[in-house]
């Protein structure tokens, strides 16, 4: 398998794209798509495998500055990170590539090229190309749409996993259709949501030949550094007062802020997490009964919930429950924090559940937010359920 | 919501624009064009719209320099660029808050990203409801690519532009392409501004935006305005 180094992504594809097998990122315009073929290079290259990049509208220094701008060096991966160079010829200018489509409006000199940088890998590496649709462009859809079968055939030679990005301009509705549902093993559709102006964006598999497709889709973000990081817009934090919610926030957050008097939270807290893939918005309520309106206010459209329960303060369980009912937290992804597990009193996880008679399919994770003891575990539980959610 | 051109007889002939309009402006070489289209954007920015500049000739400092130059109270952060030229001449420039680089007049896939990332920001975070986009110009663009490429990003934007309701302007050069291009490309336009050599220099009129086009006029460039004469 060679990973795409997509969050998320290699889990639904069963761990990645399997050798000899294509995969496009199909592409909506506007959306910063192109990232996805960058970073599933980058993480090929630097896992010590080889990449070949087919670069149709950027100058090479140029694309290894790009790589630069996430924080992927490539001059670390030395001659395992390969350029084609299919731009230099369009414009005229000299290249330093080791390979160079001397005239990048002819798909057959493209195609000696690749074919070339696919025999000389010394093992299974990852072709991919940054844009495809210039090639199409250049080249013409139905002699690309050839080419690409050729392409594809030829890595299975060489056991090579094929990348293509490829932005869905209105081409005809055959060549759309067929390059999201025939001419590559696996598909991924990265759209935006739009009203107005776009918004957010988000991914999905549309095809993967070597599974049955999960139905899912998962917002994402492009951050510098970092490359692609699935993102949760909403996360909620709620619990009774004095439970350690405004901790279990900034514990959790890169950073962090809380509109509170005499350090009791009267408004909100409000965090950001940036952690292994994953971004997040996390909104913490105040626990006071007196707040419960702008509880009702700050829960809407969260996508999962902690309930932050004081371990020592079985008297409070009821008013936590309680507040579940006020943020509609139920039906939900919920993980219920055990907080304070280091004071003396504080029952378990499982002493817990009996008192709230919770199923177990509710997890309660035992965590000292003081000192950040579990409240990554209780994170990436939440986002296990959340990215599960169908 | 509605707009104009800061350009005050044409605008008092044409009457408000409709968001969601895209206009061609078709000039020979020298007649202007960049200045027009600078104040087509500047005349927004005043009455605070934001503007998106795609510029395939200028790097983005010069056209950011424009605006400084003639006037330093504009709201600066309402200014957009995507700049097609800085990357190609080989200076690895970041992207600033006001410039966005695309890698190249071919890189329309990277021209579309930036577009719509300042639709995004100016929509979303200043909450700025009008936005102008200027495009100078496709005639760069058509040079690297071909007609129905071009073509099938416009479609692509122009759509965009109507759903924002904000106003498109995109600038070509007369006498560079043949007729079927202009042809091909005006299906996409609600209107044009068309500038022609006269006797005494430059013409302007608008055409599509009346039921008649707008006469010709003799202008002249002075600063931020367009002196229109006869």
């Amino acid at each position: 398998m060679i990973e795409t180094g997509i969050p998320k992504l290699d889990d639904y594809l069963l761990g990645g794209i399997p050798e000899g097998k294509s995969l496009v990122y199909y592409i909506y315009p506007g959306v910063e798509g192109n990232v996805f073929g960058m970073q599933t290079m980058y993480h090929t290259v630097s896992n010590g495998r080889y990449g070949v990049y087919v670069a149709s509208s950027t100058d090479p220094r140029m694309i290894r500055e790009q790589f630069d701008e996430f924080g992927w060096n490539t001059d670390e991966c030395g001659d395992r990170f390969i350029i084609v160079d299919a731009f230099s010829g369009l414009i005229g200018a000299d290249s330093r590539e080791r390979y160079v489509v001397s005239d990048p409006e002819d798909v057959n000199d493209l195609t000696q090229c690749i074919k070339q940088a696919m025999e000389d890998l010394d093992g299974p590496g990852v072709v991919v190309f940054e844009s495809l649709s210039t090639i199409m462009d250049l080249c013409g859809e139905s002699e690309t749409l050839d080419a690409i079968e050729e392409w594809n055939q030829y890595a299975m030679l060489y056991d090579h996993a094929m990348v293509y990005n490829f932005t869905a301009w209105p081409y005809s509705e055959d060549t759309l259709l067929h390059i999201k549902e025939d001419i590559c093993n696996s598909a991924i559709s990265v759209g935006g949501i739009s009203e107005r102006v776009i918004f957010g964006q988000y991914f999905g598999i549309l095809k993967a030949d070597w599974m049955d497709v999960p139905r899912k889709c998962v917002l994402f973000k492009i951050v510098r550094p970092g490359g692609i990081r699935v993102y949760i817009p909403k996360i909620l934090v709620t619990g009774p007062f004095n439970a350690g919610k405004s901790t279990f926030v900034h514990a959790l957050s890169n950073r962090a802020v809380s509109v509170d008097r005499l350090g009791t939270t009267i408004a909100l807290d409000h965090g950001h997490i940036d952690y292994r893939g994953f971004t997040a918005d996390i909104f913490g309520t105040p626990g006071q009964e007196r707040f419960d309106p702008i509880v009702k206010l700050l829960s809407g459209e969260a996508m999962g919930v902690f309930l932050v329960l004081d371990s020592t303060n079985a008297a409070d369980f009821v008013r936590g429950k309680r507040m579940l009912e006020i943020t509609m937290s139920f039906g939900l992804p919920i993980v219920i924090i055990a907080n304070k597990q280091d004071l003396q009193g504080a029952l378990t996880p499982e002493e817990i559940r009996k008192k709230l008679s919770m199923p177990t399919n509710v997890p309660i994770m035992p965590v000292i937010a003081t000192n950040r003891d579990g409240v990554f575990e209780a994170f990436e539980t939440l986002v296990d359920m959340v990215m599960e959610v169908d | 919501m509605t707009y104009n051109f800061g350009i005050s007889r044409l605008d008092e002939l044409i009457g408000d624009i409709g968001g969601g309009t895209n206009i061609m402006v078709i000039g020979p070489p020298m007649s202007g064009k960049d200045d027009i289209i600078n104040i087509v954007a500047y005349h927004g920015l005043i009455d605070n719209n934001a503007a998106v500049i795609v510029s395939t000739r200028e790097p983005g400092t010069n056209v950011l320099e424009w605006f400084g130059h003639h006037d330093t109270n504009i709201p600066m952060d309402h200014i957009g660029i995507v700049d097609c030229v800085t990357r190609t001449l080989g200076f690895g420039a970041p992207d600033t808050e006001n410039i966005k680089m695309a890698s190249s007049p071919v890189d329309l896939t990277g021209i579309g990203v930036k577009i719509s990332q300042f639709f995004e920001h100016f929509w979303m975070d200043l909450q700025l409801r009008k936005t102008r986009l200027c495009i100078n110009s496709l005639s760069t663009i058509l040079m690297y690519s071909n007609l129905p490429t071009v073509f099938r990003f416009l479609h692509v934007f122009t759509g965009r532009i109507k759903a924002a309701n904000a106003l498109g302007v995109y600038v070509i050069e007369d006498g560079m392409h043949d007729d079927k291009t202009i042809v091909t490309l005006k299906q996409l336009f609600d209107g044009m501004i068309e500038i022609r050599e006269g006797e005494a220099g430059y013409q302007i009129r608008a055409v599509g935006l009346t039921p008649k086009p707008t006469p010709w006029f003799d202008y002249e460039i002075d600063g931020v305005n367009i002196i229109l004469r006869g």
